[in-house]
């Protein structure tokens, strides 16, 4: 930062903006008292007790991780293929299906959800976690195919030429050697899916039913109704998660490595 | 003198452009061949084409006499060295080394002996568990080696193996690579854009332009009598001079010499080229002095001429010359290499 006061002064500030609003979150939840106010009047873990006792949150998280983990899972399925068949490949029209699986990103996720609605939920009869789950492994497709395409660009072609060299079959050069190359760029991609489902609201929106409903929609209504602590508590829980996450992330493969070889 | 792999009426166009036209080569066996030439004269595509990662337009290759055209590069026993190394970063070196056998299903512990043989082979047994990235380029791209002869391949492919290293390690690697291949007696092709390297390593020596073969031979007689004017100017020919009857002469700068009009270095040659010449630049360059000259050739040409000389070997009067000086420029019969065209 010495010598680069302005680059350094913006970066503090980027965090403050980042970090202040969630520390205020955070100290709430530990009040004793009985309202959403900052400063916290007393101290105590009374709302996360409350939080963790609420049924309709503890379901909903269930909800949330299934469609996560689920999803991610279709997602990097589906991606992993299109990438290696977009970047390795002698497909025609290359950049036309890389467009294709990028477009979720661009397109209305309430039109997705309408779509879904009208043709899965109503046209086939499927339940809403069906629905959503073919809706958030569209949305999730974009993350899947861009990450690990990331990834596989860095990758040095000739690291698989050279296994086909020595006699392995492409089925077997793919599992021994590009999957490996690769695995930091598929472990960044299903941990950026899993987040971005885990807290998606407009496909859930429209598309929840009474027996299936996501944490943030959940939240969502629970605010609307009362304004209590319990929400910053539960709130302050899926940060704690998160936090986790990126600690085993960064223990595990490195942020460095995961988001591109930025710092190596 | 047997093959051990042969191109026949080999082309490779990628749409307009193409890369290699109908190649016609032979690679002895037991032998190292060079392919030598600048960016972009096919001699990568023509080492990619033998080693399967690209299939040509048209033609046949044969390995071993048997048609490999078609064959997939997994099916064919080849050892190949990228210039990027492409060792796999994520298994040891011992593991690198140990792919190819483990795909040959190899038992383990026979696997462990070879790959120590063959790591010991360029000096890096003590290296075995270590990951690439660990060691440095000139190590990585021995480890490269090792991983490519363990398989004990029908031929060994070079891909200009030493490019990425600094000057006193290529040099060093140029006899490394010759020692290694007198020991296992593999058939070599090297891949090269560097005269010199391919003058010191080669048995064979393929000059290629446009995806086309310029000349093939032994270094020596290649170096000595180029078959054209491109292959002459790829190695080092600088001095080149039409005569009356539509042939083209060329002497290297080092045997060029700078004599004065008066009296003449080493005696004015009889029958070789006395030239009058006037000097536009004579400048010092460490090893060698460097003197350029314009003249006229035979066919009324105005033309440049380079001289180079050992500034040991120098007289007096050869380092006085002054730019607008008239000077005759000499060289032996000899020395002097007549080009077809």
């Amino acid at each position: 930062m010495r010598g680069r006061p302005v680059l350094g002064t913006l970066a503090v500030l980027g965090y403050i903006i980042m970090i202040v609003p969630i520390l205020f979150v955070v100290s709430t939840a530990f009040t004793a008292g009985d309202a959403l106010t900052f400063p916290p009047q007393g101290l105590s873990l009374r709302w996360f007790g409350e939080a963790l006792a609420y049924q309709p949150f503890i379901s909903a998280l269930v909800s949330s991780l299934q469609l996560a983990v689920v999803s991610t899972a279709l997602a990097l399925l589906l991606g992993v293929p299109v990438t290696l068949a977009i970047q390795r490949g002698k497909i025609p029209g290359k950049s036309l299906v890389e467009g294709l699986f990028l477009s979720p990103l661009v397109v209305p996720e309430l039109v997705v959800g309408l779509a879904l609605y009208q043709q899965i939920m109503i046209g086939l009869h499927q339940t809403s976690f069906v629905a959503l789950l073919v809706g958030h492994t569209v949305l999730l497709l974009p993350y899947a195919v861009r990450v690990t395409g990331a990834s596989l660009a860095l990758a040095d072609p000739a690291v698989e030429e050279a296994a086909r060299g020595l006699g392995a079959s492409p089925l077997r050069t793919f599992f021994s050697v590009t999957l490996p190359l690769l695995r930091p760029g598929i472990f960044s991609a299903g941990l950026l899916s899993f987040v971005t489902s885990f807290n998606n609201v407009p496909l859930s929106l429209l598309l929840q039913s009474r027996q299936f409903r996501t944490l943030p929609v959940t939240m969502l209504d629970y605010v609307q109704q009362s304004y209590d602590p319990m929400i910053a508590a539960m709130s302050t829980l899926i940060l704690a998660g998160t936090v986790v996450i990126a600690i085993v992330a960064e223990k595990t493969v490195g942020f460095a490595k995961i988001f591109g070889g930025i710092n190596k | 003198m047997t093959n051990a792999a042969e191109f026949s009426g080999v082309t490779q166009s990628y749409g307009e452009t193409i890369a290699v036209d109908n190649l016609n080569l032979q690679i002895e066996e037991g032998k190292l061949t060079t392919l030598l030439g600048p960016s972009g004269c096919g001699k990568t595509t023509t080492l990619r084409m033998l080693a399967g990662y690209i299939t040509p337009s048209a033609g046949t290759i044969t390995i071993n006499g048997v048609d490999a055209t078609r064959l997939p590069p997994e099916k064919r026993n080849l050892g190949m060295v990228f210039q990027s190394y492409a060792l796999f970063p994520h298994l040891t070196v011992a593991d690198n080394v140990g792919f190819g056998l483990k795909l040959r299903k190899v038992p383990a512990a026979k696997r462990r002996e070879l790959v120590l043989h063959n790591l010991d082979l360029v000096g890096l047994a003590h290296l075995a568990d270590r990951k690439p990235k660990a060691l440095s380029g000139g190590q990585q791209q021995r480890v490269a080696l090792a991983r490519a002869i363990a398989i004990s391949p029908s031929l060994l492919l070079l891909d200009e193996p030493l490019s990425n290293l600094d000057a006193r390690l290529r040099v060093q690697m140029r006899s490394e690579i010759r020692r290694i291949q007198a020991e296992t007696g593999l058939t070599v092709v090297l891949v090269t854009h560097d005269q010199e390297e391919a003058l010191e390593m080669s048995d064979v020596m393929v000059v290629m332009r446009a995806g086309k073969v310029m000349q093939t031979g032994a270094p020596a007689t290649v170096f000595t009598a180029p078959a054209n004017r491109f292959v002459a100017d790829f190695l080092g020919y600088e001095n080149f001079l039409a005569t009356a009857d539509g042939s083209l002469l060329t002497v290297r700068p080092e045997h060029l010499r700078v004599g004065t009009a008066g009296g003449t270095t080493g005696g004015a040659p009889a029958t070789g080229l006395n030239l009058p010449a006037v000097v536009t630049d004579s400048v010092y360059r460490g090893v060698d002095h460097i003197v350029t000259m314009t003249a006229t050739d035979a066919a009324g040409q105005q033309t440049t001429l380079v001289s180079t000389t050992r500034r040991d070997t120098l007289s007096s009067d050869q380092s006085g010359v002054r730019p607008g000086d008239r000077v005759l420029a000499q060289a032996r019969d000899h020395e002097i290499v007549r080009l077809a065209a």
